[in-house]
């Protein structure tokens, strides 16, 4: 598919210019326009209190948990606008967020996690079923199923938490930061299964990281933003050739030398 | 509107900790002042008594409160006992032949020391089983006050408060009980205004936000949380004592129940946790509003010519009471200083920011 | 003092705090689906209790017919409370959502007295007031009753939380945020527990109406139903259960031992002491989760 087609197919998530207010005061993200085109994985860049999380949060309408809002500007899931609709009824179309720091059910089972998230509708069986298939995708869950979720171990909450998504029959599944705190060959281990479910069910991810390195390897395009805006978006080789990108994010580049911070700052500037 | 500033613009730590920020705030203190010393001579003395005297008592009983509440942050709901041992100290020992200014001394100590046992659970636990605990050493003192005939007479029983007099001077008029109360509102007030500026306000809110990470900086958790405690119940108990000298002139165990420390920490939370002028605020609502709102509802109803039950009009003021720290919660949760402050906030520059739009 | 008459004292007890639970339920259902402390259950049990008289008494239905459209009626107002009072203070910190229980707790025991009026009235559920004879002991009839009222409730609400809603509720005890991530309704998980506590009040105001009459009154069951619900462990419902048994013996036979001494009303202090003690040594209770920390 060339890009040309890519982008006349009608995206599976369009965010136009957004902006997020919360308390009515602080705005979070001025403007921000991404595009997840449908059975896409793209990764969302940038450094902490870029307004990363506030993107995903103003997708999935946890927003108004926090006591913000999308004050202007929309967002359309498949077609449809989804701006200011509950999150509940968001999850059901198909958006799960997988939010930060694996939000597990301490006190509930891994078992019981996944039983949680089922939407009502779905049969016993067909959640057993679908039990089976995120217990084969993690088999490390399948192992301790029946333990406090609270006792696991870092990775396995995580994976817990991308399985709980899961079974919420998510086309777009958005993961904030699922790389934090985890060892590298657990962030390996995971963002391998999450390709592997991308590749095999169609389902689109937005995901979020700090890791660029990590995160480029498995996406196809990127956005980064900084400062509430979006100052940067491309492939995820251009990115990753980009020289900024390499100085800041993927701790490359042409080591310290202060002629591209003061480049990279002054275009900070002008685009912000 | 009354506000003519543009913005407050502190250049140094001083500036910053004044008590009044703006010229216009101290104005209003002093305003505020004139008006209290000179309202024996404007308000007739029946609403003087009934209304504005316990009105002054119990604002200075919900600072006392919103100190250990609202800065120290610790639930409280035992305040009406230690209320009840400062003023059963007190009147006994005035009973017994101490002057009253020692007297009421006496019954802010004993408090502070019956207040500090409530620290001690402070300690151990917090947020909703501090709450519980508190609750339920209430019931103890509750208890212990009306099995103890020595203390209390038994429970049913009233024990008469000998007549207030400080410095010599026996205090009999409606005026001179307005100014005792007065005066000891205005004291503690002062004092709460002080404590929002010193090292002693910083650490217990450094306490309240999260007390191991003010161990960290050195703050000794233990050390101010019985601190709190000790100073709170100090006014608690001087506010009791005053409430049955100047206002009940008997002591019952009724008048410390249960309902009163609920009714207190309503007041606090109404008012809004840390907010001084708020707990004025709240404690006018909730002691004065009820009492409005049936009398309103009792004489519509009677000149509307509908008969009302006896016993509707008996628990109308306990429904409306319930009602209002609900409305008040949902309205605002931070309570009415909250609310205060943001009409102060608008009327700041109004009505010129109509222009704007 | 013989052993009979000791026994007689626990069986009794044991009933009596069997009641307790039943009331206690209502505060623990909703904690373990919200984690809210619910102060409100007294004010609820009140109202409960006299709406079902007000059914039977007023509009003249059978007791058959008043004490299910009652428990109807207070389902309906559960929702109602959730959806008017809570969902604002979804997140607040716990004074505020405390004080705003303690807040209807007093509005609806107000508003209740305002209506109906404050004098006693009795439900007469037609359970003898003769008391049974188990060999040389004598049990309360209606003890009895309301033990088996509990019990059955406590099976009922073991099976709910195991259910697909039931593990719901229990996620949403858990974490608000992520409750919402997946797509559960914190809004109406919350309204559905308070629903059930209310209709748990009916129970418990019906049976604890036919013993001690159906006056305010029965708001004071409060702290006896936060002691029960606190020993037992905030979110435990098997713990309110035990805890209620144990509360009952412990303050019936303690009660037996201490009014002499104290020249009577000892109970209240043994209950009180109960809280303390409990709070201060294991305040998660004897069932209750600890919030768990990873090693």
């Amino acid at each position: 598919m060339s890009i040309q087609e890519k982008s006349e197919a009608l995206p599976i998530l369009s965010m136009n210019s957004v902006e997020v207010l919360y308390d009515n005061v602080m705005l979070a993200i001025k403007g921000v326009s991404i595009q997840v085109p449908r059975g896409d994985m793209v990764a969302l860049l940038g450094s902490n209190g870029a307004g990363k999380s506030t993107t995903l949060k103003a997708i999935s309408g946890l927003l108004k948990a926090e006591r913000g809002r999308v004050s202007r500007g929309e967002i359309r899931f498949d077609g449809t606008d989804i701006t200011e609709m509950l999150a509940q009824k968001r999850v059901e179309m198909g958006i799960c967020h997988v939010i930060e720091g694996r939000r597990v059910f301490e006190h509930l089972t891994p078992d019981e996690n996944l039983t949680a998230a089922a939407p009502m509708s779905m049969s016993r069986s067909a959640l057993n079923a679908e039990k089976e298939k995120i217990y084969t995708y993690f088999p490390r869950l399948a192992e301790r199923r029946n333990s406090a979720a609270g006792y696991l171990s870092g990775g396995e909450q995580q994976m817990l938490a991308i399985g709980r998504a899961l079974v919420t029959q998510p086309r777009l599944l958005m993961l904030d930061e699922p790389s934090l705190g985890l060892a590298p060959f657990l962030v390996e281990e995971i963002f391998g299964i999450i390709s592997q479910i991308n590749r095999q069910e169609g389902m689109s991810v937005l995901l979020v990281e700090q890791n660029a390195l990590a995160a480029l390897e498995i996406v196809s395009e990127g956005y980064l933003i900084e400062n509430g805006r979006v100052v940067m978006h491309g492939t995820a080789e251009a990115l990753k050739a980009n020289s900024d990108i390499q100085e800041f994010y993927l701790g490359g580049g042409e080591g310290t030398d202060f002629h591209n911070v003061k480049h990279y700052s002054r275009r900070k500037r002008w685009l912000s | 509107m009354f506000y003519r500033l543009s913005g407050v613009h502190h250049a140094d730590y001083v500036s910053d900790s004044r008590i009044y920020k703006v010229p216009a705030d101290r104005n209003l203190a002093v305003f505020i002042l004139v008006i209290g010393l000179a309202a024996p001579f404007i308000i007739p003395s029946l609403y003087l008594n009934s209304y504005i005297l316990p009105w002054l008592i119990w604002s200075a009983a919900a600072l006392g409160l919103n100190l250990v509440t609202g800065w120290a942050g610790q639930l409280h709901l035992g305040y009406a006992a230690v209320m009840a041992v400062g003023a059963y100290s007190a009147i006994h020992a005035a009973r017994f032949g101490v002057p009253w200014e020692f007297a009421l001394i006496i019954g802010g100590l004993a408090s502070s020391v019956i207040g500090s046992l409530f620290a001690f659970a402070a300690l151990r636990v917090k947020g909703l089983y501090l709450a519980l605990t508190t609750l339920a050493m209430q019931f103890v003192m509750d208890w212990v006050l009306t099995h103890s005939p020595a203390i209390t007479g038994g429970s049913h029983a009233s024990l008469q408060s000998p007549t207030l007099a400080l410095l010599g001077q026996p205090i009999t008029s409606d005026a001179g009980y307005y100014y005792v109360a007065f005066g000891w509102c205005l004291m503690v007030t002062i004092f709460m205004l002080n404590l929002k500026r010193s090292a002693l306000g910083r650490a217990l809110v450094a306490v309240r936000e999260k007390d191991y990470a003010a161990a960290i900086l050195g703050v000794n958790s233990f050390y101010y949380k019985i601190l709190a405690f000790a100073t709170s119940s100090f006014i608690a108990g001087v506010s009791g004592a005053l409430l049955v000298a100047a206002f009940f002139f008997l002591a019952a165990p009724e008048q410390f129940s249960v309902a009163v420390s609920i009714q207190v920490l309503a007041m606090v939370i109404v008012g809004g946790l840390g907010s001084i002028i708020g707990t004025y605020f709240g404690v006018a609502l909730i002691l004065l509003v009820p009492g409005i709102v049936n009398g309103i509802f009792a004489t519509t109803s009677a000149n509307l010519g509908l008969q009302v039950d006896v016993e509707t009009l008996a628990h109308m003021p306990n429904a409306v009471y319930g009602a209002l720290i609900v409305i008040i919660l949902l309205i605002e949760p931070l309570g009415l200083g909250k609310l205060y402050g943001n009409i102060r906030d608008y009327l700041m520059i109004w009505p010129f920011d109509q222009f704007r739009k | 003092m013989d052993l009979i008459f000791l026994t007689e004292l626990a069986i009794n007890g044991a009933l009596t705090g069997l009641l307790y639970s039943l009331f206690a339920i209502g505060l623990v259902l909703i904690y373990k689906a919200s984690s809210v402390p619910n102060l409100a259950q007294g004010g609820l049990t009140m109202l409960a209790a006299y709406v079902v008289l007000a059914l039977a008494r007023d509009v003249g239905m059978p007791l058959w017919v008043a004490i299910p459209l009652a428990a109807l009626l207070m389902f309906g107002l559960g929702f109602g409370i959730e959806r008017v009072a809570l969902r604002r203070l979804a997140g607040r910190p716990v004074i505020m959502i405390l004080m705003m229980t303690l807040g209807l707790d007093i509005f609806l025991r107000g508003a209740t007295l305002a209506i109906w009026g404050g004098t006693s009235r009795s439900v007469e559920l037609g359970v003898g007031y003769d008391p049974l004879l188990l060999g040389d002991i004598f049990i309360s009839r209606i003890h009895l009753v309301g033990a088996a009222v509990a019990i059955a409730l406590f099976g009922a609400f073991l099976v709910f939380f195991r259910s697909r809603t039931g593990i719901k509720l229990r996620a949403i005890a858990d974490d608000y945020m992520a409750s919402w991530s997946v797509g559960i309704s914190v809004e109406r998980g919350v309204g559905l527990s308070w629903a059930l506590a209310s209709v748990v009040a009916v129970a418990a105001g019906v049976i604890w109406g036919e013993i001690q009459g159906v006056d305010q009154a029965l708001s004071l069951l409060l702290l006896k139903g936060l002691t029960v619900a606190v020993l037992g462990g905030l979110d435990s419902i098997l713990g309110a259960i035990i805890a209620g048994i144990i509360l009952g013996i412990v303050e019936n036979v303690g009660a037996e031992f201490l009014d002499p001494l104290v020249g009577g009303g000892s109970r209240e202090l043994i209950v009180a002491a109960v809280l303390i003690l409990t709070v201060m040594i294991r305040p998660h209770g004897l069932f209750g989760r600890h919030d768990i920390e990873r090693v």
